[in-house]
C-alpha cells in the first residue's frame, strides 16, 4: 500500500540503511509536530518578508500585481481555515460565504448608510466572526463529515439568500462600492498602495497564526484535534475552544472578504458560492494546513498556476483537481509537509556526511 | 385539484432522479464509509453518455443500459485508483472526491462543451387518465426507480451478501474474521452505487435537459436525501426523495418558487443538527475524524 506512515513527530533524518520505500515514507510523512530551529524560521519569514514587499518593484507588471493581491486576500481568508482546520481539525467547505459576509457587510453598510472602507471594516469583521460561531454551533453536536456537509448548506442556502435579497443585496448583479478612504499620503487607487494594504492584512494574519499557534490556546486546540474526549477529561472546556477558533477564523474571512470588495469594487453572489468556497478548501489541503506557510504556498499554487502553465480555465481546472489528488495520495500533509521533509532529509544527509548523530531536524 | 395532482404527478417523476441518486449516496456513504462528492459528476457523465450514444442514433434503453455500465466502471476505478487509500482517513477521500468532481465536471466541457444538452422524449406518449396529463416517460421513470428500489432493498436486507455487508458495517473486524471480504465488499458498494448514478443520469436527460454543472447541483441534494433518511437506509433514502421531490415541485407551483432551493437547504441543516442519525435511523457513517 503506498499510504505513507503519518504520524506526527517522526524524524525527518534517514536512519542509516533504509530502503528506498522507507526513505520515500519519510519524505512524505507529516512533520508538522517537529519544530524548526529558531534561525531558520527567522531566516524564512525575513527572507519571506523581503520578497513580498519588493514585489510591486521588480517590474513583473500589471497583471501579475493583480494576481499577487488575489492572492494574498485568499491567503488571509486561508489562514482562518487554516487555523480551524490545521490546529482543531474542523474542515469547512462553506468559507467563502463566511468572507462573503464580510464583503457583504461592508458594502451594505457603503451603500445604505455611507461607510467607507476603514469604519465598515471592524463591523464587517465582528459580524463575520459571529456568523462563524453561529454556523459553528452544530460542530458541538456532530462532527466531521456532517459539519462539512452543514458548512456547504450553509454556503448554498447563503447565495440563495443574497439573489433574492432585491436591492438591498443587489440580487444576483450584486452592489459596487468606492474605492478605499486614502490615508494622509496614501492613495489606494493606486494598484501598488492596495497591494501593500492587503500585504500589511496578510503579515497581521500571519502573526496571528504564528502566536495562536505557539500558545497555551494553539496547543490546547491541537490536543481537541488529537483526542476530544480525552482533552474534555482533563478539565479543557471543548465547546468554548471550538466556538472560539470558529470565530478567529471567521475574523480572518471577514477581512479577506473587505479586502476583496475593495480591490474587485464590485461583488456579486457567485463569488461566495460553492465552487469558491471549494477552492478555498483544496488550497488549504494543497499547501498544508499545520504549516504556517502551508496556506499562502496554497494560495500562490492555485493563483499562479493557470499563469505559469498559460492554460485556459477548463485545463487549470482539471490541473487543480489532479494536484489535489497528487498531493492526497503523496503527500497527504501537503505542500508544506513536502518542503519541510526536503529540508530536513538534507539536513539530516549533511549531519550524516559531517559524521555527526542523526539528530532530530 | 387537478393542478395539484398534475404537480404530484411531476414531482413524483422529479423525486425519483433524487431518489436513485440518494440510494447511491446512502449505501457509499454509510456502507462503505467513503463520502464521494463526486458522485454528481457521476450522473451527470450518466447523462452526457447518454445525450452522446442516443445522438448517435442509439436507442434510448440500450444507452440507459450502457450509460449504467459505463458509469459503474468509472466508479470501480476511482475506488481502485483513489477511494481505496484514504479508506482510514475518510476526511482525506472527501478531499479527494471534490477534486475529482472538479476533474470530471471539467473533462467533460473539453470533451463537449459546457452549454446545456437534452434528448427528444424517447416514448413521446401522453396518457390522460381522469384529466390528468401522464407523460409516458415520466411514468417509466417512476417505475424503473421502483424496480431498483426494491431490488437494493431486498437485496441489502434479506440477501446473505446484504447482510454479510451490513455485518461488515457494524463489526469490520469481526466479519473479516467470519472470511467476509470486506475491502471486496467495499468496492462492490462503490460499483453499484456508481451504476444507479449512470442510470439515474440516463433518465434525468430524459426528463429534463442537463448541463455539466448540474452534478454539483444535485448532489447536494442526494446528501440531503440520504442524510434526512438516515445513512445505510434504503427505505430512508426512498422517503427523504418523496418528501424532497414534494417539497420542491409542490413550492414550485405554489408558495415562493425562487425560495425552492432554500427550503431543501433548510431542511437538511435542521436534521443534521437535530438527528443526525437521520429520521428513519441508519449507520451514523464512517466514524468522524
Amino acid at each position: 500500500m503506498p499510504m505513507t506512515d503519518n504520524s506526527a513527530g517522526k524524524t525527518g533524518a534517514a536512519p542509516e540503511g533504509v530502503r528506498a520505500r522507507d526513505r520515500l515514507a519519510l519524505l512524505t510523512a507529516d512533520n508538522a509536530a517537529v519544530p524548526l530551529p529558531a534561525g531558520v524560521q527567522a531566516i524564512t519569514a525575513i527572507l519571506l518578508a523581503v520578497l513580498l514587499i519588493a514585489l510591486p518593484w521588480l517590474g513583473l507588471g500589471y497583471r501579475f500585481l493583480s494576481i499577487a493581491i488575489t492572492t494574498l486576500y485568499t491567503a488571509i481568508g486561508l489562514y482562518g481555515l487554516g487555523l480551524q482546520f490545521g490546529q482543531a481539525g474542523i474542515m469547512s467547505v462553506g468559507h467563502a460565504a463566511l468572507m462573503g459576509v464580510g464583503a457583504y457587510a461592508s458594502a451594505i453598510l457603503s451603500v445604505q448608510l455611507g461607510f467607507g472602507f476603514w469604519t465598515s471594516l471592524p463591523f464587517a469583521m465582528a459580524l463575520s466572526a459571529i456568523v462563524g460561531g453561529v454556523i459553528g454551533l452544530p460542530t458541538l453536536r456532530v462532527g466531521g463529515q456532517h459539519y462539512i456537509i452543514i458548512t456547504f448548506c450553509f454556503c448554498a442556502l447563503f447565495v440563495v439568500v443574497l439573489t433574492n435579497g432585491g436591492t438591498f443585496t443587489g440580487s444576483a448583479t450584486g452592489l459596487d462600492v468606492g474605492s478605499v478612504t486614502p490615508l494622509p499620503g496614501i492613495n489606494f487607487d493606486k494598484l501598488s498602495n492596495n497591494y501593500y494594504l492587503v500585504l500589511a492584512a496578510l503579515f497581521l494574519a500571519l502573526s496571528a497564526t504564528y502566536l495562536i499557534g505557539n500558545s497555551r490556546y494553539g496547543r490546547t486546540l491541537r490536543a481537541i484535534r488529537e483526542n476530544e474526549q480525552l482533552a474534555r477529561s482533563v478539565g479543557i472546556n471543548v465547546d468554548l475552544h471550538k466556538l472560539g477558533v470558529l470565530m478567529v477564523s471567521g475574523l480572518f474571512a471577514g477581512l479577506a472578504g473587505v479586502l476583496q470588495l475593495y480591490y474587485l469594487r464590485h461583488i456579486s453572489p457567485t463569488l461566495f458560492g460553492a465552487f469558491p468556497s471549494l477552492y478555498l478548501a483544496l488550497m488549504v489541503m494543497l499547501g498544508g494546513a499545520r504549516y504556517l506557510y502551508g496556506p499562502l504556498i496554497g494560495a500562490v499554487i492555485v493563483n499562479f498556476l493557470p499563469e505559469v502553465l498559460n492554460l485556459d480555465p477548463v485545463d487549470s481546472r482539471i490541473a487543480y483537481g489532479v494536484c489535489l489528488l497528487l498531493v492526497i495520495l503523496l503527500l497527504p500533509g501537503g505542500v508544506g509537509a513536502g518542503i519541510k521533509n526536503v529540508y530536513c532529509a538534507v539536513r539530516g544527509g549533511l549531519e550524516k556526511q559531517g559524521g555527526g548523530t542523526n539528530g532530530r531536524a | 385539484m387537478d393542478i395539484f395532482v398534475q404537480q404530484l404527478v411531476n414531482s413524483l417523476s422529479v423525486a425519483s432522479v433524487t431518489i436513485l441518486i440518494g440510494i447511491g449516496i446512502t449505501l457509499i456513504f454509510g456502507l462503505a464509509g467513503i463520502v464521494n462528492f463526486a458522485h454528481g459528476e457521476f450522473l451527470m457523465v450518466g447523462g452526457m453518455a447518454t445525450w452522446f450514444m442516443v445522438g448517435a442514433g442509439m436507442n434510448f434503453f440500450v444507452a440507459l443500459v450502457f450509460a449504467g455500465l459505463l458509469v459503474g466502471a468509472l466508479g470501480f476505478a476511482a475506488e481502485r485508483c483513489l477511494f481505496r487509500f484514504t479508506l482510514n482517513r475518510p476526511m482525506n477521500g472527501f478531499i479527494m472526491s471534490i477534486g475529482l468532481s472538479v476533474i470530471l465536471q471539467h473533462a467533460v466541457i473539453r470533451v463537449f462543451n459546457e452549454f446545456q444538452k437534452s434528448i427528444t422524449d424517447p416514448v413521446g406518449l401522453v396518457w390522460t387518465i381522469g384529466g390528468v396529463d401522464v407523460t409516458a416517460m415520466r411514468a417509466i421513470v417512476v417505475a424503473i426507480t421502483a424496480v431498483i428500489v426494491a431490488i437494493t432493498y431486498f437485496g441489502i436486507s434479506r440477501s446473505r451478501y446484504g447482510m454479510a455487508l451490513r455485518a461488515s458495517v457494524s463489526d469490520r473486524d469481526t466479519a473479516e474474521l467470519m472470511g467476509i471480504p470486506v475491502r471486496r465488499y467495499v468496492t462492490g458498494v462503490f460499483i453499484y452505487g456508481s451504476l444507479l448514478a449512470g442510470i439515474g443520469g440516463a433518465l434525468m436527460i430524459s426528463l429534463f435537459p442537463i448541463t455539466p454543472f448540474t452534478g454539483s447541483v444535485i448532489i447536494i441534494r442526494g446528501f440531503a436525501v440520504s442524510l434526512i433518511g438516515g445513512l445505510g437506509n434504503v427505505g430512508g433514502a426512498v422517503v427523504g426523495g418523496l418528501v424532497l421531490g414534494l417539497v420542491d415541485g409542490l413550492s414550485a407551483g405554489y408558495g415562493y418558487p425562487e425560495w425552492t432551493d432554500a427550503y431543501s437547504l433548510v431542511v437538511m441543516i435542521l436534521i443534521l443538527v437535530l438527528r443526525p442519525q437521520g429520521l428513519l435511523g441508519g449507520t451514523l457513517g464512517p466514524k468522524a475524524s
